[in-house]
């Protein structure tokens, strides 16, 4: 049990220390908001601190207000969710000069109606099109463990703030790989769940298709307490699921037991450095994972989630392509001028292929609960890195990144990423992927890793 | 086969101006490079043949 003023503290063991009246929120608060300013300098993961919101809120609960599971417990949002009264900037300068938002996220909200209480806004990859956490209008978010490298993007203030222990939660975007990415560079526990589980309203959105939320944290509880509390049915975002909720904490420590795991060949055993498939080989081992199964098609997902991005990307982007190509990141700039350039035929190929690698995918889950495949093909490149070597082969850092998490978000299945560190090495992620709607499973195999010590996330 | 390959340069530059896109001098080049890139990328999938009666999922569900 960590000291709950400390930044070795999860959010779980922040709460129930609130919740039994051993420390106060505002004590809670205070700490958090000491360790930003102490840490900022090195690691620029926030845009916006709502400091004065953030202790009005924890009075508040001190008086006895806003009881929940997240009692006290501070987080911070990347910044494409909407926090009322601040522009929200979607890594962007342009969007600045925007309207201020009416009101937070429903993710915001939810997260304070369980008890939490909102931080600020963290840095990101503009417009969500990075998997790097650079970013030319704010500076990179800079990896805690290392800071000459990346915190991978584009929920890169997000990895950040949370390795850092500037906050025990964040919450990040997921579109092709905007979660697992940080988190497999920064060590931590990443939830992406299931297409259309969390709402996305009061969120600035990137590629309808494929946008999803979720959070980041250094502890499997604190992913299911979170999770569990931004579950529900919201008529503002269409793509919301109306299903029940389906709560993860009470099964979290149940084990493995009953669960068949599997390992992802072909596609997901090749172009990536030799420390992901090692991770991905300790995982499996510490599971008892002997199976292999194929993703059929996988370089083909990847291919179409690349060109609906690309396509839909540009398509939101237009106007201000048109208007104001000068405002926009050079790194995203000519990468969506480009996609408004595609072919049509491109879109809709890759919209009718996504139908039939859905079919083949959800097949395999006859045959088994859990596939593991690697997070990232490497850990964090140094900022600034433009190529990377994989497999002694030249590519390049922003689209690679991705390779192996763009064909998993493409059809929606949930993934926890789940941290993997040898001693002396940066960490690194592994993908534990469970059939649509199973975050429940995922969990339970990622807090059985946590609790047998093969996936540890501490603060650097 | 190299006459087979588009000339991108000009892709960019008609593209653009049918969708009435300004790609200023300075960005014109890298513009280039993410649509070749865009091409090498989306190989695999232009590559696949797909049935006639697979169309796209009107209302996506995972």
């Amino acid at each position: 049990m960590s000291d709950p003023l400390s930044k070795a503290a999860t959010a779980s063991e922040i709460a129930r220390a609130v919740m039994s009246g051993k420390v106060k929120a505002s004590a809670v608060i205070d700490a958090a908001l000491r360790r930003i300013a102490a840490a900022e300098p090195a690691v620029n993961a926030f845009t916006d601190i709502v400091a004065d919101r953030s202790r009005k809120r924890a009075a508040e609960i001190d008086a006895g207000r806003h009881l929940g599971p997240l009692m006290g417990v501070p987080f911070a949002v990347k910044n494409l969710f909407d926090i009322e009264g601040l522009a929200t900037r979607a890594g962007s300068k342009i969007n600045v000069d925007g309207p201020r938002a009416s009101r937070d996220g429903a993710l915001v909200r939810k997260l304070e109606a369980a008890g939490a209480i909102l931080v600020g806004g963290l840095n990101m990859g503009e417009y969500a099109y990075d998997f790097t956490g650079e970013n030319a209008h704010y500076g990179p978010s800079r990896n805690p463990h290392d800071p000459t490298r990346m915190t991978g993007g584009s929920s890169g203030g997000s990895g950040a703030a949370v390795a850092a222990g500037e906050v025990p939660l964040a919450l990040g975007s997921d579109t092709n790989g905007s979660i697992r990415v940080p988190a497999s560079l920064c060590g931590l526990f990443g939830l992406k769940p299931t297409y259309g589980r969390l709402s996305r309203a009061g969120s600035f959105p990137f590629v309808d298709a494929f946008d999803h939320l979720g959070p980041l944290a250094r502890s499997t509880e604190d992913l299911a307490l979170s999770f569990d509390a931004m579950q529900g049915w919201d008529p503002d975002d269409p793509v919301c699921t109306d299903r029940d909720i389906e709560s993860t904490v009470p099964t979290l420590h149940e084990g493995i037991g009953g669960l068949r795991i599997a390992v992802a060949g072909d596609y997901f055993a090749k172009g990536g450095e030799p420390e992901c498939f090692e991770a991905v080989a300790t995982v499996a081992k510490a599971l008892g994972a002997s199976k292999t199964v194929v993703l059929p098609h996988a370089a083909a997902a990847r291919s179409a989630a690349y060109v609906i991005t690309a396509i839909e990307g540009a398509q939101l982007h237009l106007p201000r392509l048109r208007t104001r190509p000068q405002d926009f990141d050079s790194d995203t700039r000519e990468r969506f001028m480009a996609g408004a350039l595609l072919p049509g035929s491109w879109y809709v190929k890759a919209q009718r292929f996504r139908r039939q690698y859905r079919a083949e995918v959800l097949k395999l889950f006859n045959e088994v609960d859990i596939i593991l495949a690697p997070a990232t093909p490497c850990s964090a490149p140094r900022l600034g890195q433009v190529m990377m070597s994989i497999g002694g082969v030249e590519l390049p850092v922003r689209a690679n990144l991705g390779l192996f998490t763009q064909p998993i978000s493409f059809i929606g299945l949930p993934v926890v990423a789940v941290p993997v560190r040898k001693s002396g090495a940066l960490p690194i992620g592994v993908q534990v992927i469970a059939r649509p709607y199973s975050e429940a499973a995922a969990l339970r195999v990622a807090a059985y890793l946590e609790k047998q010590g093969t996936c540890v996330s501490e603060p650097a | 086969m190299a006459d087979d390959k588009p000339d991108i340069a000009r892709w960019v530059d008609e593209g653009a101006k049918a969708i009435g896109l300004p790609i200023a001098p300075e960005y014109r080049e890298k513009v280039i490079v993410n649509v070749e890139r865009s091409l090498a990328i989306a190989g695999p999938l232009l590559a696949l043949e797909l049935d006639d009666e697979l169309t796209p999922l009107p209302v996506y569900r995972p």
